[in-house]
């Protein structure tokens, strides 16, 4: 690696990637005495805001908690259209959802509670596991064994319910999952949406579930929209990382929280095939486009799925490489998250605008640079599979590289998660 | 990737299955006595005209004999990278090899364990023919990825015939009407045989003064005729797959799925070898820029294999006392075997160091030859060791001496004119 | 009035290997099928005079060798054939083909993408691989995950080493084999599409999936379970159709001893403090047994067999939550000649076209697309269809020089919008023979007899519940321990000497006996 801008000085860590993985890693490695420089690539403007929950953990450990931290849990956290008039608004407090939900039926609304309990309980299993590296199932470590049995034994201290669900319902596709429960068109649209979030996958493809539980992750009970902060924003203003742009000085480590095609172009020539056959293999298909929604945003975050057959529907077009002609889309604030299109094509920011009931002007919409979460979150590429199997901890078979993107675990939606998992596992080995 | 087509088939060979014939076919079916035709590659080649090998065999170390090798898989790798790729992917130290040179090399998966071996013969600098055993273009195609390379595969385009023994220069060199005494030994050159364009490489499958003639599929009836008709006074002889066996293990040469398993189709671990493992230590370049397997050939080698393949000569007294003891003379297979026979450690319940993967009595040499892998501290030549016999029913063990490799290695292999 | 040792339920293949199998151990056993004859699904049944068609299953591709060999099943005239290939017809007149010789089908491959026939080995080896490290799974008890009992936790120890003992590499093809659709499983190693197509066809039967859909790769194991077993092939035909399955193992039962009555349908098992003590037939019998064992789907056997008193609730729950949706159908014709295909009209060397399957899946898309018409409740309207001539195998399922051609359809839901009517279903059958038509020109000529079976036939004739052949979606939240229910994998149930056998339970699906004889050896077990 030839260094230009950094010439003649030593650092310790290289962090390629100034988001907020790159940044809560930095931050990390530079807490316990490493120099490090963060290179920060050009940035995407797509968004002032970090979707996801960031874990209080990071917030508290890098002391993020300054009044300049802002973090958006709206509520309502979403209304929905109905197609008689009128929206469903399901609010941060489960009762008074409920009542919302009563009007479109009170089957769905005495269930309300129950759900969101199983659910939450649920997401906790997944939030213990996201907080550190990913169990690793093949190691002969006895540490890691005596790990592995405790957070088995843990799982089965919650109840059997809670492992039988959890044994069904990771696979399941949320469809399934919300028939069992509900009935309500305009209900499980909304709850449908969240479950193939960032996926190119229908909501009845199976492991859609964990999807929704996923990012279930971290909310309180009855809120299944993951919150928005300006993290990112926090972290930049940081200080103890120098930032720079262009060429990195050299460094005994690179970290970097690019995707994992991208991290590991630059070594492809010294890479054994197989791996890179894995690396190409992973699925990031974009399916979601943002842009911003003019005029005086609405006071509520808007989410236009009125079914499941919607969604599905949506899905079928994106399936045969066509944008969806009606698609889903939300908004949150004067943001607009468009599922399912990889791309901006001639009449979507129109069909997005009749969606919303908007007219077009108001309506731009930004074809994305990549897959935002570097790697689709299906069961295939999750935990000890992420981003390539056998590779999940964060260190690669490049001896002085590691990741910490969204690309590795727990992936993309909980910002900062990755960067800290591994920066703990690099204080560690290096 | 170019979708290529089929070749028309050369000829229909009646088969239950359509199996595909080599463009030679129109002669070489004729040709065979007992229609006696084994798979290789997909095509069926001859496994001797006559109805026994002998003549052929004895055609390889006395005169000329013509092999059909067509079936090898070849690729045309080209491109401005061709030379990267190509070291990238073997053991042998491609950056460094001169135009017109021809390389022997196994190629290995990351964990330095073989996946097959072959020639890479570097035809002009950014033209090289590669050939296999085993289809090779999606191992190519995965280490390609980046790399400013053409890979073509001409398996079905170019034919091949393979010239080997001590009459092969002179009928070539009035075949291509030129002198070929300064062709060394893994070298190629260009020529010309009555107008067909060709490729002559001093290489082969013998161990013995040889070439190989690579043509286009569609001139190959034409170089047959050429060549048969400029070495019939030379007693050229067509030869099948049974004389080329027996001369192959003379010459100590390997053959995968029977000395070796491919690592990509070994189903457990221990049916692995690196070429360290195989004899083939000499084609691993410690010279070379980063390569597939290389960290753990190179540690392998820092370590020293476990095992090695090297030559058993059974001893001659030692077999005639097992069956003389049953009142026989010895009676030795007359083809060459290729099943696997347990070697043991010599003395009374010697345990079991080795095995024998292929084997057989070499017409020339009059021994009992057999190609072994052993535990490395029971592999250095001369030492005595006990190979297992069925005499009569019954297993036995005969004597048999540890012999480097090859068995046999005439002057004239390497040697000028 | 006779006390029989056990009792068993329907007779179809896995109630009569558990049968079989009691029998053999020397209990005194009745079998009671609610049709004229046993079978169940795996029935032959001549329904035009002279044809002979295996009504619903048609081909025998998992059936456990050792109950071939326990059972002895070849001495009762079971005889399987090996289906040699399959050819998919494409809709620019192209084809893909695989053949018993793989020099050919390399060949065949290698037309198509010569990267793809070095792939198709690669996969191959790799796919052979994770069969052998299934296959245990599927001829084990299933341990219970909940439990803190020494034997569940020991069983999920064992799972555990079993699985890592397997190596990263095929840990990780586990994984993803039981996650990814079988079209991003299949795309991971191939890139001709048709290929794809054809072999996440296999991945689709008897789901109410899409090739698209995760859960589906998982079945791409099967077609390389049977070549561990030493079978030649893995897809197979029985001599005499699938009935002549059924037959044999009936016909090993009743050497064994055991007893079975036909037209015996049973409406009740009676239960008494908890236990089960004998059943009650819908005639009105009544008969007694210490072990009652019901090889019928779970939804009859804890839904219908049982009181609602019987069962706990959250049972109850999950057994209303089992996924059955019957998502195929079945054609039979009867023909009075071979229909051409025109992609290879003259059948391929030696006319072998029609010795093999001829499967219509000719690009995912296509897959994918029947898959779209049955989500939204209507059946394709040009279907997945995977095509056989068993009279080309079995001369004897045909008067001579006439043809039967059986047709497996998907999708064809069993909630078809509207309900299935008489109209219904034969504008199914339309959209079947209408779409063979289109790759094979003049085959409607050569039809003398047509049978249409919609999943709702499948549910009437056969009584499995929505028509689904393997008694209960394969997908991974219904498989293993949560087959049927979970807690209530290990063939027992809350009900005390009442057991399941059928394909509901671990491991289900196809012809294959496995649920049979685990509930046997369980009972066996249970009773020492």
């Amino acid at each position: 690696m030839t260094a230009k801008s950094g010439e003649g000085r030593r650092v310790d860590v290289v962090v390629i990637g100034g988001d907020v993985n790159g940044l809560v890693a930095a931050h990390y490695l530079a807490r316990a005495g490493r120099r490090v420089v963060v290179v920060q690539e050009r940035r995407e403007i797509a968004s002032e805001w970090e979707t996801g929950w960031v874990p209080p953990q990071i917030i508290r450990e890098l002391g993020l908690a300054t009044p300049r931290l802002r973090i958006e849990a709206p509520d309502p956290w979403i209304t929905a259209p109905l197609s008689g008039g009128g929206g469903l608004a399901l609010s941060r407090d489960v009762a008074k959802s409920a009542e919302a939900i009563k009007r479109v039926s009170p089957a769905d609304a005495a269930k309300w509670p129950e759900f969101c309990a199983r659910m939450h309980r649920l997401a906790g299993v997944l939030e213990a596991l996201y907080l550190q590296p990913a169990p690793d199932v093949e190691s002969r470590d006895v540490g890691e064994l005596i790990r592995l049995g405790r957070l088995g034994m843990r799982v089965r201290r919650l109840g059997k319910q809670t492992v039988i669900d959890l044994l069904r319902i990771l696979p399941m596709s949320i469809a399934e999952l919300l028939d069992d429960w509900f009935e309500s068109d305009a209900l499980k649209g909304v709850l449908g949406a969240l479950g193939v979030w960032h996926l190119k996958q229908g909501p009845r493809s199976g492991g859609t579930a964990f999807n929704f539980l996923h990012h279930h992750v971290g909310s309180a009970v009855g809120v299944f929209r993951p919150p928005r902060s300006n993290v990112r924003e926090v972290l930049e203003g940081l200080p103890g990382v120098e930032v720079v742009q262009g060429d990195p000085p050299p460094a005994r480590v690179v970290v970097s929280s690019a995707d994992p095609k991208t991290a590991f172009e630059p070594y492809q020539a010294q890479l054994d095939p197989e791996f890179m056959r894995a690396v190409h293999n992973i699925k990031a298909r974009n399916c979601v486009v943002r842009g911003s929604l003019g005029g005086t945003p609405p006071g509520a975050p808007q989410c236009v799925a009125p079914s499941l057959d919607y969604l599905e529907r949506a899905y079928d077009d994106a399936k045969y490489g066509r944008p969806s002609a009606n698609p889903y889309v939300e908004t949150f604030g004067n943001e607009i998250h468009v599922q399912y299109a990889a791309t901006v094509d001639s009449g979507l920011e129109s069909r997005v605008a009749a969606a919303l009931g908007v007219p077009a002007y108001q309506v731009r919409l930004q074809t994305p640079n990549g897959h935002l979460y570097h790697g689709e979150l299906t069961l295939d590429q999750i935990l000890f599979m992420r981003p390539v199997p056998g590779w999940s901890r964060y260190r690669t078979p490049v001896p002085e590289l590691y990741l910490c993107g969204a690309g590795t675990h727990p992936g993309g939606g909980i910002p900062g998660a990755a960067g800290r998992n591994a920066a703990k596992v690099i204080l560690k080995e290096t | 990737m170019p979708k290529l087509d089929f070749a028309p088939d050369h000829g229909q060979l009646r088969s239950h299955v359509s199996l595909r014939t080599t463009p030679f076919h129109p002669r070489t079916g004729p040709l065979s006595e007992g229609q006696a035709w084994r798979r290789w590659a997909g095509y069926v080649v001859a496994s001797s005209y006559e109805l026994s090998h002998d003549r052929e065999y004895h055609a390889i170390r006395n005169s000329a004999a013509l092999f059909d090798v067509s079936p090898l898989y070849k690729y045309l790798v080209t491109g401005r990278d061709a030379r990267r790729l190509l070291d990238h992917v073997v053991t042998r130290n491609v950056a460094k090899a001169k135009v017109g040179q021809v390389l022997y090399t196994p190629w290995c998966d990351n964990e330095g364990k073989q996946i097959d071996d072959g020639t890479i013969s570097v035809l002009d600098e950014q033209t090289f023919r590669m050939t296999s055993a085993d289809p090779t273009l999606r191992w190519l195609h995965l280490n390609s990825s980046g790399l400013d390379v053409q890979i073509q595969d001409v398996s079905d385009t170019t034919a091949a015939l393979s010239l080997q023994g001590p009459s092969s220069r002179e009928i070539l060199q009035l075949a291509a009407e030129r002198d070929l005494s300064a062709l060394k030994y893994f070298r190629l050159t260009s020529a010309k045989i009555r107008g067909i364009p060709v490729t002559i490489s001093r290489t082969g499958y013998t161990g013995d003064l040889g070439y190989e003639v690579w043509v286009d599929a569609s001139r190959a009836v034409e170089l047959w005729d050429a060549l048969i008709e400029t070495g019939t006074p030379y007693g050229i002889t067509p030869a099948g797959m049974l004389a080329l066996d027996v001369a192959r293990i003379e010459a100590g040469l390997l053959l995968i799925e029977v000395d070796y398993f491919s690592s990509r189709h070994a189903l457990i671990e221990a049916q692995k070898s690196s070429p360290l493992e195989l004899g083939l230590a000499w084609t691993v370049a410690t010279d070379k820029e980063r390569y597939n397997g290389q960290a753990a050939l190179e540690a392998e080698r820092a370590r020293g294999p476990a095992w090695r393949f090297t030559g058993l000569t059974v001893d001659w007294d030692s077999l005639e006392l097992l069956y003389a003891t049953v009142g026989l003379p010895p009676r030795l297979p007359t083809q060459a075997w290729r099943t696997s026979v347990p070697v043991y450690a010599d003395g009374r319940g010697g345990r079991q160091v080795g095995y024998a993967t292929s084997g057989g009595w070499s017409p020339l040499l009059k021994q009992y030859l057999a190609l072994v892998h052993l535990e490395s501290q029971f592999a250095k030549p001369g030492t005595e060791l006990l190979m297992e016999i069925t005499v009569e029913h019954r297993r036995k063990a005969a004597h048999a001496r540890v012999t480097p490799l090859p068995f046999f290695n005439p002057e004239r292999k390497r040697g000028g004119a | 009035m006779k006390q029989y040792d056990a009792i068993i339920i329907g007779g179809g293949h896995n109630g009569l290997v558990t049968a079989a199998y009691l029998a053999r151990a020397g209990k005194s056993v009745l079998v009671l099928e609610r049709r004229p004859r046993v079978g169940g699904a795996a029935v032959t049944e001549e329904i035009f005079p002279g044809f002979k068609f295996s009504m619903f299953s048609y081909v025998v591709s998992l059936l456990r060798p050792e109950i071939i060999r326990d059972l002895d099943l070849p001495r009762h005239g079971l005889h399987i054939l090996p289906l040699e290939s399959t050819v998919t017809p494409m809709e620019n007149g192209n084809y893909l083909a695989a053949w018993a010789d793989h020099d050919e089908t390399r060949r065949e491959l290698y037309r198509h993408s010569p990267r793809d026939a070095e792939a198709y080995d690669e996969y191959g080896h790799l796919m052979h691989f994770m069969a052998r490290a299934v296959k245990p799974i599927l001829s084990m008890v299933p341990p219970d995950p909940t439990s803190f009992a020494p034997g569940d936790l020991a069983g999920l120890l064992k799972l555990g080493k079993h699985f890592r003992g397997l190596g990263a590499e095929r840990l990780h093809a586990l994984v993803k084999l039981m996650t990814m659709s079988s079209a991003d499983f299949l795309d991971e190693w191939f890139e001709t599409d048709v290929l794809k197509a054809t072999k996440s066809a296999s991945g689709i039967i008897g789901t109410f999936l899409g090739p698209r859909s995760p859960g589906t790769a998982y079945v791409l194991l099967h077609h390389y379970m049977g070549e561990l077993d030493g079978v030649f092939r893995a897809w197979g035909f029985a001599k005499g159709g699938t009935g002549a399955v059924s037959e044999a193992i009936a016909s090993a039962a009743r050497g064994f001893g055991a007893e079975i009555r036909c037209d015996a349908g049973v409406s009740k098992v009676m239960v008494k403090s908890g236990r089960a003590i004998g059943v009650a037939l819908e005639n009105g019998d009544e008969l007694r047994a210490s072990t009652i064992v019901s090889s019928l789907d779970p939804r009859r056997t804890f839904l219908q067999l049982l009181e609602k008193g019987d069962l706990p609730d959250d049972l109850i729950g999950d057994i209303r939550r089992f996924k059955f949706r019957g998502s195929s159908g079945k054609v039979n014709l009867a023909l009075s000649g071979l229909p051409k295909f025109a992609c290879m009209p003259d059948g391929g060397p030696g006319g072998r076209l029609h010795r093999g399957a001829v499967s219509i899946s000719p690009s995912l898309d296509y897959v994918e697309r029947a898959y779209d018409d049955a989500k939204y409740g209507e059946f394709s309207r040009r279907p997945y269809m995977d095509i056989v001539f068993p009279s080309m195998i079995d001369p004897g399922m045909a008067p001579p020089g006439k043809h039967v051609m059986s047709i497996f359809v998907q999708y064809a839901p069993y909630n078809q919008n509207g309900g299935w009517t008489d109209a219904k279903r034969e504008a199914f059958g339309d959209a079947v023979v209408n779409t063979v038509e289109s790759f094979a020109p003049g085959f409607k000529s050569l039809i003398l007899h047509r049978q249409v079976i919609t999943p709702l036939d499948i549910e009437k004739i056969t009584g499995l519940s929505e028509g689904n052949i393997f008694a209960g979606e394969l997908a991974l939240h219904q498989l293993f321990f949560l087959r049927p229910a979970p807690g209530w994998a290990k063939f027992t149930t809350p009900v005390r000497g009442f057991y399941q056998a059928g394909s509901g339970t671990h491991p289900g699906g196809g012809i294959m006996g496995a649920s049979g004889r685990l509930a046997a050896m369980t009972i066996l077990k249970n009773g020492r």
